[in-house]
């Protein structure tokens, strides 16, 4: 079996989650680094990084320029 | 009739032909999704969408579209399922000015039958979770009431909120939220973090549908939604005492998880299909962690499609966007007739009035835009006659092609606050709103030629009534 990558953004390390309660009928996997999850019988354009939509990928560069919302507001200062 | 749980009201849907059992063995994706977006495709009238032979699953039980049709709509108030939309959003402006009816504590709620906690409090071992559209970031929970307290005012009721959020599914016990600033529970997390404290958190799931409807609406900071929900059920609306946080949560909810926000934490979320009908995220959020789930015996799992409107989130939430500007335009304008605000939360809405004097429409147009919820939405206000039914839109594009002059009555405005997700805000929560003035020039305002209308026969209202008996006897 070929290594699971992230579709979204090509991560090679990629979290089990969790699987089918009817055992063997799919698994619920989640990428280390975007944090993408997903379920091995979804279509593949959900879950084959050859198949995922370009509009839809996710470079590490754009991961580290995330914005954040809200942003951490500054800690009360003790009075 | 007022439903104190889930369950009571499918069982009204499935009595009035609301509700579809699809006994088909069916994949979690695409088809659940793709089943509720269909529902938005087949007309109107749509019925709630039941599941429980889901692949890989041995109990799921998973309901969609609870809300998705008018008829279920008003089912969900108690009111017939054949009631005009225009009437729906009357009624329910009636029942607000019932609020507060203080809610009815009870002690014996159905989800305190099954408990897990800690390591083994695991959202897939509870909840058959599945993704909605193609490019969300996972698994979401988008029809929860979410509760949380005031950290600076922990025991003031009407500042404990309720309110709906997307919550995205990153792991067993982890969810990420989306709390934008302008919503109460922002506020509640801003203080937390300035006390460099956690957050506490319950996020309750299937829940009767008046509680689904006040959790979705624009109400002032201190205002109970609880309270509200009473005043819309006509009853006092039963809740409970969440074991971990203490919180006061509806006594009928399926499911009750708590735990917390995590302090100055935040963690890539997203993208999620928005009710806008375009994605949006990629962007760092607030973290949740899970350390207590009460169940329900056999719980169902109630879950909301969302995509390219209109879905069940429009129906949802409509009514909720129409009501509140309807009444603060009412405070102080009498002359308001109505409000059509239900595009896409009320970023178009359509407004009914008289005039007072030359001027006064647009003048109402304006108000409405500063109004709480049409501060961050209304971005296109249209104004028209009172004898046009802003609930009507061939009466409404009537207005706007007969009475507007362009040179004057399309006023922009320009750099005005919007909800960050409106796809057109550029930078996101910026905008320039719109005030079409479609509405009969009247003195000192002397412009047109609009002295002469011609109006419905003094006649046709019994003709109305004459033609829909004679056709309702000639339908089997």
């Amino acid at each position: 079996m070929t290594a699971v990558i992230c579709p979204r953004c090509a991560h090679e390390t990629v979290d089990h989650v969790a699987t089918s309660p009817v055992p063997g009928v799919w698994d619920v996997l989640s990428c280390g680094r975007c944090f993408y999850m997903w379920r091995t019988t979804e279509p593949e354009r959900r879950t084959r990084r050859d198949a995922y939509p370009e509009s839809f990928r996710l470079t590490p560069e754009a991961i580290a320029a995330a914005q954040e919302v809200p942003a951490v507001p500054p800690l009360r200062t003790a009075r | 009739m007022a439903y104190d749980d889930l369950r009571g009201f499918l069982d009204t849907l499935e009595r009035e032909g609301q509700l579809l059992r699809v006994s088909d063995e069916v994949l979690p994706e695409p088809d659940l999704a793709a089943a509720a977006n269909a529902a938005g495709r087949i007309g109107e009238g749509a019925p709630a969408l039941w599941f429980d032979n889901v692949k890989g699953f041995t109990d799921a039980r998973i309901v969609l579209n609870v809300h998705g049709s008018w008829p279920n709509h008003a089912l969900a108030l108690g009111l017939p399922k054949n009631t005009r939309t225009r009437d729906q959003v009357e009624e329910f402006a009636r029942r607000w000015d019932d609020f507060p009816v203080t809610p009815e504590r009870r002690e014996d709620a159905p989800w305190r039958e099954n408990t897990v906690e800690g390591p083994d409090a695991d959202l897939f071992r509870v909840l058959p979770l599945f993704r909605l559209n193609d490019g969300d970031g996972g698994f979401y929970l988008d029809k929860a009431a979410v509760v949380s307290r005031d950290p600076d005012d922990p025991d003031d009721f009407g500042k404990q909120n309720v309110g709906v959020y997307r919550i995205e599914v990153l792991g067993p016990n982890r969810l990420a939220i989306q709390p934008v600033p302008v919503h109460d529970v922002a506020i509640h997390l801003r203080k937390a973090e300035e006390r460099g404290e956690d957050l506490p958190i319950a996020i309750t799931l299937g829940n009767d549908p008046v509680i689904s409807i006040v959790a979705g609406m624009p109400m002032a900071y201190d205002e109970s939604e609880y309270a509200m929900a009473g005043a819309l059920r006509g009853a006092p609306a039963p809740i409970a005492t969440a074991p971990l946080t203490g919180f006061d949560v509806p006594w009928g909810s399926e499911v009750v998880v708590e735990g917390v926000i995590e302090g100055r934490e935040r963690r890539l979320e997203g993208p999620f299909g928005e009710f806008t009908g375009h994605y949006s995220g990629g962007r760092r959020m607030p973290v949740i962690r899970v350390d207590r789930i009460s169940y329900r015996t056999d719980p169902i799992f109630e879950s909301l499609y969302l995509g390219m409107p209109w879905t069940e989130i429009d129906y949802l939430v409509g009514p909720n966007t129409c009501v509140p500007v309807l009444k603060q335009l009412r405070e102080e304008f009498p002359e308001v007739q109505a409000v059509n605000a239900m595009y896409t939360h009320g970023l178009l809405g359509i407004i009914a009035t008289r005039k007072r004097y030359g001027g006064f429409a647009r003048a109402v147009g304006m108000r409405a835009m500063t109004t709480p919820h049409g501060l961050g939405y209304l971005k296109v206000v249209i104004v028209v006659d009172e004898d046009v039914d802003p609930f009507d839109l061939r009466q409404v594009m009537w207005a706007v092609s007969a009475k507007v002059d362009p040179a004057v009555d399309v006023i922009t405005i320009p750099n005005l606050p919007v909800v960050p997700l409106d796809p057109a805000s550029s930078p996101p929560g910026i905008i320039a709103k719109l005030l079409i003035d479609a509405t009969t020039p009247v003195f000192p305002d002397d412009r047109g030629h609009f002295g002469t209308p011609v109006r419905d026969l003094p006649e046709t209202g019994e003709w109305v009534r004459r033609l829909q008996a004679l056709r309702s006897e000639e339908l089997p």
